[in-house]
């Protein structure tokens, strides 16, 4: 099916969703509405992260096992919110592209990480920890206020280890059978350093906000992993880093050259322009109150939601 | 003037007519090309527009991409609507460039084993059953390959079994075995591998064949290995497990390399902490015997090596009852490495305790790995015995890439090559009858223990002769 230029090229691309995956989710056919469900896609993203960082992973597994997490959730034949844990399916992603990789990691490392981060006390991310006052915590001033969290709030004892190995296992083997076997996640990185000393930019500073549009495209509700080609995600961060830090590029159309059209690049660029918008809003709506991560936060939160409509039918 | 020729006449009235005429017609054509051009456009912006709204309709999620415009796969657009070859636009050139479309490949869920109607039982390799299986929707027939599971292993799915599946995925090669899909029982644990069904492995073949393949059989043959090897290497794919019983052949004269079960990703440099218990013993690698866990694809050239030796005598080239006696085999065949050949065999974990018989000549060996001898093969020409040679080179830095391998003279001098389609066909064991199975060591089992070797014996005691006689009868592996 591939023309035989690009039949060697298979490790440097990936399998995208059909349109039809993309407009229809298991989740969205169960009534998990589209913006919860972005919201979800979003926390579950920044946890699987999270947990990559504690784990000492270098960043492309951490990256290849969010694209897996992306991938499990979309069209009508994936996973749905109201039956699979968030929290389950990004421990699964990380754990199975770790063992894929030079840098395997052991079910009980995950299980503590995930364990720790996903404490209600101890985790130092927003879209778990309830608490309003913690990204002030860490300055020195108020430290005193938040002392150290309790340990006994996110210890793994042996008993809850080996069910929750269990589940990581079950939940290992349904990301496998729901993506058929399909683990294979070509990245932007490695490609966009290339194209940087292709076009001739020595600038440190450009490459480092490359990486930082890399990564932050990962969480992306428009999905840009699971939709363009890695040559093309490398391309549109490059324009957008080298337009941000005032590094003038070559004047002509030199996306082309590297197999992109100006449509393409002119949607990425976008797209990943309004990550930080998105971000923000992202805080703002869910700081102090915790994104869902299991199936029984969802199922609270679209009866919220639906008494809230309710409510305000009433009130009005 | 009459010699001048009619042909250089510019201003001849009838060359002018014709030239004209042709301008024109190409003219006429250009415009109906531009014509169809436009109008294919206008029609897919329209479906695309109708997509766009359809997409709408179903999903009120705004932010949605648009699907990329080089893809179009769902069923509903016509066959014209497939991304139009970058013809000439002559309104527009800047449009002319070629952009090459990234391959792209879907994901969906496994479907069940139920798809597929088993018909009979093919063989049971280390790392699953192989069963002959048909298609019941399309009647195509399949090889089926059911991966060992163990239920409750504590690292989950097994990574051998995710190697195998995602190494096979990217290995889309004429000389690799297509890995189709993978489906799954109603079980968690019963994977199976969907991959074309060919005739016959090299194993079962040699064995019911009086003769070897001619030279020319043989050259098609390896030539085919290697540049599926070739491909492999360049893919960052170790398959550390290559025989002739994982190398099938169809009766098209087309050869495949199968059962990744030991394959796995290495680096530039090597991924630390590799095991050593790779590749079933006859065709393991000295520096894998001598305990290396720091190796690179050189061990799977050294299985090409025996590979090679077995088409031309028909019964493999190295047939050690164990990991020593294996050893000794080898330096038997190539003599024992030299601090010349081989400067850094002494720093492996097993090379201490093996004893070297005092070198014969040691000034005069020279850098290069020697020839073997030449009465092994005697119908070898000169240049099939120096691509063996370096293959089984001791030493695996000495030994020729699977590039180097395929530029070799020894596939361009005559005999030729046999061209694929005259290559002979040959009944089928896999196809119906049960087959006769002999009696070979099995690849390594994954987990095990490297064995603490003493290869003291490799030149002392039990000196190494008299192969052949025992060969095949009672083999057991040693291990520990």
């Amino acid at each position: 099916m591939a023309t035989p230029a690009s039949s060697g090229l298979k490790f440097l691309s990936n399998a995208l969703a059909t349109p039809e995956q993309l407009s229809t989710s298991s989740s969205s056919i169960d009534g998990v509405t589209p913006d919860l469900e972005a919201s979800i896609r979003f926390a579950g993203a920044l946890l699987t992260q999270a947990a990559g960082v504690l784990l000492r992973l270098s960043q492309d597994i951490i990256a290849q096992a969010i694209v897996t997490f992306t991938r499990f959730w979309i069209g009508a034949e994936g996973g749905s919110l109201r039956i699979y844990n968030v929290k389950d399916v990004s421990a699964a992603s990380l754990y199975l592209t770790a063992k894929l990789s030079f840098q395997p990691t052991s079910p009980r490392s995950v299980l503590n990480v995930y364990g720790f981060l996903l404490s209600k006390q101890a985790s130092p991310l927003w879209c778990i920890n309830p608490d309003p006052y913690l990204e002030s915590s860490s300055s020195s001033s108020t430290s005193s206020e938040h002392p150290p969290p309790n340990p006994e709030t996110y210890i793994l004892t042996e008993g809850e280890y080996q069910t929750r190995r269990a589940v990581l296992m079950r939940t290992e083997a349904i990301v496998l059978r729901t993506l058929g076997f399909n683990t294979h996640v070509a990245l932007p990185h490695t490609i966009s350093l290339t194209y940087l000393q292709t076009l001739g930019v020595a600038a440190p500073g450009v490459a480092r906000r490359v990486f930082g549009h890399l990564n932050a495209a990962l969480l992306s509700p428009q999905l840009l992993y699971v939709t363009h080609q890695p040559n093309a995600l490398a391309v549109a961060a490059i324009y957008l880093a080298a337009r941000e830090e005032g590094v003038k590029l070559v004047g002509s159309e030199w996306w082309e050259v590297f197999d992109v059209d100006r449509e393409e690049l002119g949607f990425l660029v976008v797209a990943m322009r309004s990550m930080e918008g998105f971000a923000e809003r992202e805080l703002r709506v869910w700081k102090g109150k915790g994104v869902p991560m299991t199936v029984e936060e969802v199922e609270e939160e679209i009866e919220r939601r639906r008494k809230g409509v309710e409510e305000e039918v009433n009130g009005g | 003037m009459s010699s001048k020729s009619r042909w250089a006449n510019e201003d001849d009235p009838e060359t002018e007519a014709i030239l004209a005429q042709r301008k024109r017609e190409k003219e006429e054509k250009r415009r109906a090309k531009a014509e169809k051009q436009r109008q294919l456009e206008e029609q897919q912006q329209q479906q695309q527009q109708q997509q766009q709204q359809h997409q709408q309709s179903t999903s009120n999620y705004t932010d949605a991409p648009p699907p990329s415009k080089r893809r179009r796969l769902s069923n509903d657009h016509s066959p014209s609507h497939q991304p139009q070859p970058s013809k000439p636009n002559p309104d527009r050139p800047e449009e002319n460039n070629h952009l090459l479309a990234l391959p792209t490949s879907e994901w969906g869920p496994c479907r069940h084993v139920d798809n597929f109607e088993r018909l009979n039982h093919i063989e049971e390799g280390s790392y699953g059953f192989v069963s002959r299986a048909r298609n019941i929707t399309t009647g195509e027939i399949v090889a089926l390959k059911k991966l060992k599971l163990e239920p409750n292993s504590p690292e989950g799915f097994p990574v051998t079994g995710l190697r195998e599946i995602q190494t096979l995925f990217e290995s889309r090669h004429q000389n690799i075995i297509e890995l189709r899909e993978v489906v799954m029982g109603t079980k968690m644990d019963e994977v199976y591998l969907v991959m074309p069904f060919l005739e016959h492995d090299l194993k079962t073949l040699l064995d019911d064949m009086r003769e070897p393949f001619l030279p020319s059989e043989t050259k098609t043959l390896l030539l085919q290995i290697i540049s599926g090897l070739d491909f492999l290497h360049g893919q960052w794919i170790m398959h550390r497990d290559l025989k002739t019983s994982n190398l099938l052949l169809n009766n098209r004269g087309e050869i495949k390399i199968a059962d990744f079960g030991m394959a796995r990703y290495f680096g530039d440099p090597p991924p630390p902490k590799l095991t050593q218990l790779v590749v079933t013993l006859w065709y393991r690698s000295p520096e894998l015997l001598l305990g290396a866990d720091k190796y690179g694809p050189e061990i799977d050239m050294w299985s090409i090596g025996c590979i090679f030796g077995e088409l031309l005598g028909k019964e493999p080239l190295l047939q050690g009852k164990n990991e020593v006696d294996q050893v000794s085999k080898i330096f038997a065949l190539t003599g024992p490495p030299t601090s010349q050949t081989w400067p850094d065999f002494r720093s492996l974990p097993n090379a201490k305790s093996l004893r070297l018989p005092p070198s014969s000549s040691p000034a005069t060996t020279p850098a290069t790995p020697p020839l073997l001898p030449r009465g092994k093969f005697p119908y070898l020409t000169n240049e099939g015995l120096r691509l063996l040679s370096s293959l089984l080179a001791l030493n695996p830095t000495s030994r020729p890439s699977a590039k180097q391998c395929l530029a070799h003279p020894y596939f361009r001098e005559d005999p030729r090559p046999k061209p694929k389609e005259m290559f002979p066909t040959f009944p089928s064991k896999a196809g119906q009858e049960k087959r006769r199975r002999r009696e070979t060591p099995e690849a390594p089992k994954r987990g095990q223990e490297a064995p603490k070797l003493d290869f003291a014996s490799v030149f002392g005691g039990a000196p190494a002769a008299g192969d052949g006689a025992e060969a095949g009868a009672g083999f057991t592996l040693r291990l520990g």
